[in-house]
């Protein structure tokens, strides 16, 4: 089967490496800089549309509207987004981004750990596909299931492209408790359990499963995201508790607020994470919030 | 013209469907492994001979059962099919139509007449009967790109999804398309309506088919689905109500049944193996707005009760009895009130818009087909795909009925008035709501007068940015005499009532119902 991956940067080229690995080939559509030249490439997005039925999408949310305009996936395609869940800014899910940019309405999202590096050294890894199409799932499994990369399957489509889109936030928030100063395992571990506990509060408020949290996309990937120091999501967190200036998941986590708000759900530690990266105080924010009545822990 | 834009036109022989209605049941039969067609036939036979304990029992069909209990004891696969074949022939003969291209031109000269009298405020004298106003463009109006759809008519087969009010809709949607220049649609009615000869032999000849609320079998919904496949594949304009029944709570309906809209992709996908010349089925959303509802009283109750709302097929309801129905008529000559009728944009099966410019349809039309087909345009099969495909076309038409709904004079005043009560009572709790004493169901006048200024603003603003249509006139003062009128002039209990320098909240249930038209629309009042 001939694979097509929209997305020429280090995690589309990581993607077209695990097509191989499961026996397919690979055909990626980059803009900008050519891939490396043992990977299929061309600069023409429509031929790669055209000629591949599944299409993996490997560009950041920012990127993505534009880069589904100039693909111009069709309604033969199954096109599944392998990125962070929601779009930056507007708050519009992924694979709702590309529906409402071309006439292809069978979409899927790829979820779970991607650390890049150890993908493109032939380190092994598992994600997750959801889909609402049985036969999307079935065809993204085909393509990316081998040795290396385990791939399960999911129909809990909103589940998965809520943790993508809240784990670089946690990450972040991880990041920027533990290096306040005085910090330890025990904010570390507070942060974690409490930012599962109300992303768990807005999957229920959203349709999704709460179990997604605890699988591959959620867990797993918190994990490869913050386990090891130079994540950037991790290092945003830093710099914030370092006040110096970060390119981090502000977007998504704004999308996030506003989602959260439209379900009536609190986000405390969301809202933290954006009042330090607005200029606010991290010591006082995280103070703040430790000054909260205490509360069930489930509710 | 519109006689040409359907096959309907054409003679329809019942034999011929009702050979096809069975070679369509035996290939669905013969596909099912052995313990799922042993289900599928012990299910209609526990079910038939449930209605018929209910029922008059008719000799033959209590044979054809026992045939099938026989085949199912004792015989194999071949001979149980067939006994099933007995049933499902029975069935086709009572489900198919006998639309008459002769009665329909009579009844195009006299309905719109008839209805539009049933419409207009009955005279009380002779004199009164000379200025009976029966001016069809008073009582009925009908909006929309009524042009595309009649073009649409001619290139592909529609089915039509409105929106479902009142037992009302089917006869003038009837005439809404008859005054739109479209074909006649044909359509399923229940079985309770053909009970009485007359009006059975009527609407047979208009292009209705029957449909058995009594009949509970899978067998038989697979043999109506079928009837309705074989009516798209014909090419007969079809319309359904995907709603189901009528909504219970008078809201815009957004739970869609997706049994018989499933049957349009069925039927496409068919036609696209068959190659036949036109191909594509449109559906074509549409909404009716009435200022008053006649069965409002009982619809209410009946969503308050909670009752009927899951049911797939409503047993009985008001027109299953002749009492009732005449009873409906009567109280019908009394109501002179406008309906709108809206036929929105098209959609096609997985609810993408159809453009409107023929060389972009036609483009459209091209790529659509991969919905379905590989890139060698074979037709793939996947009934879990057609589900969520109906899944998106069901989304589409409930965000349509949004957008095209009229807002009407009585549901704005009924919204404004209830939302004054539920903040005053703070609780949007309908059950606690409908409870309150008459005595805290006093609105001040000038207060609700302010709401309704607000509220129209809302609606104007609403309005121009697409959000849905109105048509109010141009002060508060006027919207809340006019809505106060028309409460007065039908039901025997009004939502709202004049109560000197206050308005008073009469029947609350009846005052829900009609404020519930807009609970949908995003509309601050």
């Amino acid at each position: 089967m001939r694979v097509g991956i929209l997305g020429g940067g280090q995690w589309g080229q990581a993607l077209a490496r695990l097509v191989l690995a499961a026996g397919h080939e690979p055909w990626i559509a980059y803009h900008g800089e050519k891939p490396p030249h043992v990977l299929p490439s061309t600069s023409d997005p429509p031929a790669v549309t055209e000629a591949c039925d599944l299409i993996l999408v490997a560009v950041s949310g920012a990127r993505l509207r534009e880069s589904i305009r100039m693909a111009r996936p069709h309604p033969g395609n199954r096109v599944v987004v392998a990125g962070r869940g929601i779009e930056p800014g507007t708050g519009v899910w992924l694979t709702e981004v590309v529906r409402q940019e071309c006439d292809a309405v069978r979409v899927g999202a790829l979820g779970g750990p991607a650390p890049v590096d150890e993908i493109l050294n032939g380190g092994l890894c598992a994600g997750v596909i959801a889909s609402p199409y049985d036969e999307v799932c079935k065809l993204a499994v085909e393509a990316l299931h081998s040795t290396r990369y385990r791939v399960y399957a999911s129909a809990d489509l909103a589940g998965i492209q809520l943790t993508g889109a809240t784990v670089p936030v946690l990450a972040a928030l991880i990041g920027m408790a533990r290096s306040l100063p005085g910090a330890g395992v025990g904010v570390h571990a507070m942060v974690l359990s409490r930012g599962l506990a109300e992303t768990g509060r807005l999957a229920t408020a959203i349709g999704a499963e709460e179990s997604t949290l605890f699988g591959l996309a959620g867990v797993g990937d918190l994990i490869a995201v913050h386990a090891r120091r130079g994540s950037p999501y991790f290092e945003a967190g830093v710099a914030l508790a370092e006040q110096r200036p970060a390119d981090g998941p502000w977007g998504i986590a704004e999308a996030l607020l506003k989602l959260a708000s439209e379900h009536r759900v609190e986000l405390p530690l969301t809202e933290t994470l954006l009042r330090v990266q607005r200029g606010g105080d991290p010591v006082a924010a995280i103070h703040e919030l430790m000054s909260r009545q205490s509360a069930r822990e489930h509710r | 013209m519109a006689e040409r834009s359907t096959p309907l036109f054409q003679p329809q022989p019942a034999e011929r469907w009702i050979h096809d209605l069975l070679r369509r049941a035996q290939r669905r039969l013969d596909a099912l492994d052995e313990a799922e067609r042993v289900a599928v036939l012990e299910d209609a036979l526990y079910q038939e001979r449930q209605r018929l304990k209910r029922e008059d029992p008719v000799p033959e069909e209590i044979e054809a059962l026992d045939r099938l209990a026989h085949a199912l004891l004792r015989d194999g696969q071949r001979e149980q099919v067939d006994a099933a074949l007995t049933l499902v022939a029975r069935w086709g003969d009572e489900i198919h139509g006998r639309f008459s291209p002769r009665v329909y031109r009579i009844a195009t000269r006299l309905l719109p007449k008839a209805i539009t009298g049933m419409l207009s405020e009955r005279p009380r004298s002779l004199y009164g009967l000379r200025h009976w106003d029966l001016n069809i463009e008073r009582r009925l109006r009908v909006d929309g790109d009524l042009a595309f759809l009649q073009q649409l008519t001619r290139e592909a087969t529609l089915i039509l999804a409105p929106t479902h009010v009142s037992n009302l809709d089917s006869p003038l949607l009837g005439l809404a398309l008859y005054k739109a220049g479209l074909p006649p649609f044909v359509y399923g009615a229940g079985l309770n309506l053909f009970e009485n000869p007359l009006v059975g032999w009527w609407l047979r000849r208009l292009g209705a088919y029957t449909v058995d609320r009594k009949k509970r079998a899978e067998l038989y919904k697979d043999t109506l689905k079928d009837y309705s496949v074989l009516c798209l594949r014909n090419g007969l304009h079809s319309l359904f109500f995907p709603g189901g029944t009528r909504c219970r709570s008078g809201e815009i309906e957004s739970n869609l049944k997706k049994g018989l809209l499933g049957t349009g992709l069925e039927a496409w996908q068919e036609n696209l193996e068959q190659g036949v010349e036109q191909p594509e089925i449109y559906v074509v959303p549409c909404t009716l707005s009435y200022e008053l509802v006649l069965e409002a009283p009982t619809l209410i109750d009946d969503h308050l009760a909670e009752v009927g709302r899951q049911r797939y097929i409503i047993e009985d309801d008001e027109f299953s009895s002749p009492r009732v129905v005449a009873t409906f008529f009567k109280r019908l000559l009394d109501l002179d009130s406008p309906v709108v009728c809206r036929f929105g944009s098209p959609l096609d099966l997985v609810g993408n818009p159809i453009p409107r410019d023929p060389v972009e349809r036609a483009e459209a039309a091209k790529r659509r087909r991969r919905y379905v087909t590989d890139r060698d345009g074979k037709v793939e099969r996947d009934l879990q795909r057609d589900f969520r495909y109906t899944d998106r076309l069901t989304d589409a038409l409930v965000q349509a009925y949004r957008r095209d709904s009229h807002i009407m004079i009585t549901h704005l005043v009924a919204r404004v008035a209830w939302t004054m009560l539920s903040e005053r009572r703070q609780t949007d709790d309908p059950f606690r709501l409908v409870q309150v004493e008459a005595a805290g169901r006093f609105l001040e006048r000038r207060a609700l007068l302010l709401r309704l200024e607000k509220a129209m603003k809302a609606a104007r603003q609403g309005a121009q940015k697409g959000r849905f249509h109105h048509n109010l006139p141009r002060t508060a003062t006027e919207v809340l005499q006019i809505a106060l009128t028309h409460f007065a002039s039908f039901h025997k209990s009004r939502a709202l009532a004049d109560h000197g320098d206050d308005v008073v909240i009469e029947d609350p249930r009846l005052c829900l119902y009609y404020q519930n038209r807009l609970a949908n629309l995003p509309l601050e009042v």
